[in-house]
């Protein structure tokens, strides 16, 4: 008898992933097989391939790739910087407070931790300033407009998405199986490579998902202190959109990258049997903020 | 001492304030099943890991065949260790379990598998190679920690409580498995464990441990039998004490002590004494013989009381009984069943009971100030 009352409890979900999630990403399907209205921009609701058809061009071929290595940096730096941390936080006595500290900087707007980073970077920044009284340079150090503070500005808002996967993951592995491979010849290096890090899989896998599709997507960095060389397909949509109002080539390239990420993901995951289920779902929640976040 | 494998001398070990281990010294022969007993926090398994490379002492030496270990680190130690919760590893099977340190040292993959086999073989375990450790038993994830560790050949194998994961009858078993192997491949184990009827049953020698000292030292009879201290008497197995004064030194061997609510009994003499000395007698409730009438001819050499019995549990193969001399004496009994209901009559609550002993089952434990 309970069970008739099943469907009932997932309604509001349905409705939820209907309304913020199914229609709004069939409004850019539709949108991206439309034609584009000449002069003033917008789209004339006549069926047309054109916006597909203007997607083969080496400029954004060029900038896909440019996305996709800055992407691919930023997820390889996080990564490296997020295994160490996790680990030394879940031996840690002090778990607890170093989450906190991991989490803290959710606490202010992204785009104001953005401005702060400038007013450090800046050519009149603290950095500068600091360097130039304690005499090690002369003239200032161009710090921000080019891709390296892209890379540097996504690792560190990204950061945390790959820490608390890892985090989760290491302060389950049962740290007796180092001692277990030191204790049968393993160096505390082979430990960690052939036991802890097998046993981290999963942690690993989600950690890459979070920072990579995120990165990825990214629109708001590469806009504010990013250069021409860093331009990303987040900016190429936005500038379609705002800009060009060629609103069938922002939707079509939208689709292209949501379908790209999203078999990328599936591929990934199937290299990656023991990424959890949890995993999975979190991912894909991932996916959908970024999916979003390209439409808008 | 020479024929001595492993060395401790003086060791100790403090985290942060707490001393863990206060100047240990040991020496294990070669061969020798040895066991470090004690009850949870006296530090054994402390010192286990120390000899294991785990952990450092904050002082003294360990010597491995007269080789200092303390520089050495744990991957180089010709040392293994089975673990309590036995750390196989979740992500290989079986077979690259076992196979796990030759592969570090890059053997040849035919060398890998013989070897592998044989010491899977060894452990009864022929077919369960291809298997993952989660899809094992108890037992059998145990006997995968015992062929993983011996695979290296080392001189020593240590053994962190390592059936206290079982069931009770496995864990019987097991032990007398682990018995099997040690005769088998005959190199030394140190064994930890808190349970006196393991460590009892297999060593050749044990030291019994509290509050990071040892107390006493010596093969499992000499530390059941005779005890050296009231913690030792009292830790490994049942005991009845009993505080009284010295009143005569009969002979040698013998020593009579007056106890308040019980009168004069006569227990053996191991130690200096004299008249008017304090002190705690024991002796083990197996060693009490309890019957409702005094058997006839008994030799004086018996110690005879009388009682009531306050409690009866009985528990299969034997019962225990609690007999009442006084206010404050009371004394355990057990009684083995032999023919129960059937060689006498029963003993039931309220009874009034005879009990005995040789003398020379009751001895001194501690001699305190007059």
């Amino acid at each position: 008898m309970r069970k008739k009352y099943g469907p009932l409890y997932v309604t509001p979900l349905t409705v939820w992933l209907a309304a913020f999630f199914v229609i709004p990403i069939s409004i850019i399907v539709y949108y991206s097989f439309l034609t584009k209205r000449p002069a003033t921009g917008g789209v004339i609701h006549q069926f047309s391939l054109e916006a597909y058809t203007a997607l083969i061009n080496p400029l954004i071929f060029r900038i896909a790739l440019n996305t996709f290595w800055v992407a691919c940096v930023s997820t390889v730096i996080m990564i490296a910087l997020a295994i160490p941390t996790a680990y030394y936080m879940a031996r840690s006595k002090y778990k607890n407070f170093f989450l906190l500290l991991v989490i803290i900087p959710f606490l202010t707007n992204f785009l104001i931790r953005i401005y702060a980073w400038m007013a450090i970077l800046g050519n009149n920044g603290i950095l500068n300033n600091a360097l130039a009284s304690i005499g090690l340079i002369d003239s200032h150090i161009q710090f921000l407009y080019n891709v390296n503070a892209v890379i540097l500005l996504t690792v560190y808002t990204y950061l945390p998405f790959a820490i608390l996967p890892l985090y989760s993951t290491i302060e389950k592995f049962d740290f007796s199986l180092l001692e277990a491979a030191r204790d049968l010849g393993a160096t505390k290096l082979t430990a960690m490579l052939r036991i802890l890090f097998p046993n981290i899989r999963a942690g690993i896998t989600t950690a890459v998902l979070f920072t990579f599709i995120p990165a990825f997507g990214n629109y708001a960095i590469p806009q504010i202190i990013g250069d021409a060389g860093s331009y990303m397909l987040g900016n190429v949509i936005a500038r379609e959109l705002t800009v060009t109002r060629n609103w069938p080539l922002a939707s079509s390239l939208s689709v292209v990258l949501t379908t790209l990420t999203t078999l990328g993901v599936l591929l990934f995951m199937r290299f990656n049997r023991s990424a959890t289920e949890g995993a999975a779902a979190m991912a894909a929640a991932a996916k959908r903020r970024q999916g979003m976040r390209a439409a808008i | 001492m020479k024929g001595s494998l492993v060395t401790i001398k003086n060791v100790e070990k403090s985290f942060g304030g707490f001393r863990a281990l206060k100047g240990v010294s040991l020496e294990i022969k070669k061969g020798e099943f040895y066991s470090l007993l004690g009850p949870s926090g006296c530090g054994k398994t402390t010192l286990l890991r120390i000899i294991a490379g785990f952990e450092e002492p904050s002082a003294g030496a360990v010597l491995l065949d007269g080789r200092d270990m303390v520089p050495i680190p744990a991957n180089r130690r010709p040392v293994n260790t089975i673990f309590q919760t036995y750390a196989l590893f979740p992500h290989l099977t079986v077979f690259e379990n076992v196979a796990f340190p030759l592969r570090l040292k890059k053997l040849p993959n035919a060398t890998v598998k013989d070897k592998v086999q044989q010491f899977l073989e060894l452990v009864k375990l022929p077919n369960e190679g291809k298997k993952l450790p989660a899809q094992l038993s108890g037992g059998q994830k145990q006997r995968v920690a015992i062929a993983r560790a011996l695979i290296n050949e080392p001189s020593v194998l240590l053994l962190d409580e390592p059936l206290s994961a079982l069931d009770a009858k496995l864990r019987q078993h097991m032990l007398i498995e682990l018995d099997t192997i040690h005769d088998k491949i005959g190199i030394t184990f140190i064994y930890v464990t808190h349970d006196q009827q393991e460590a009892l049953s297999v060593s050749d020698r044990v030291a019994v441990m509290n509050e990071g000292e040892i107390v006493q030292i010596g093969t499992p009879f000499e530390i059941y039998e005779s005890p050296t201290s009231p913690f030792v008497a009292h830790f490994i197995g049942e005991t009845n004490y009993i505080i009284g004064a010295v009143t005569r030194l009969i002979d040698e061997v013998r020593v009579e002590i007056e106890f308040p609510e019980i009168g004069a009994v006569v227990a053996y003499r191991d130690k200096p004494l004299s008249v008017g000395d304090s002190v705690k007698m024991t002796i083990r409730p197996e060693k009490i013989r309890i019957s409702t009438e005094l058997p006839e001819g008994l030799s004086e050499k018996f110690n005879v009381l009388s009682g009531n019995v306050d409690e009866v549990i009985y528990s299969g193969f034997q019962s225990k009984f609690f007999v009442r001399m006084g206010e404050r004496t009371m004394f355990r009994v057990f009684k083995q069943h032999v023919r129960y209901f059937m060689d006498e009559k029963a003993i039931n609550w309220k009874d009034q009971v005879y009990i005995w002993w040789h003398y020379n089952d009751s001895f001194i434990v501690e001699v305190g100030e007059t």
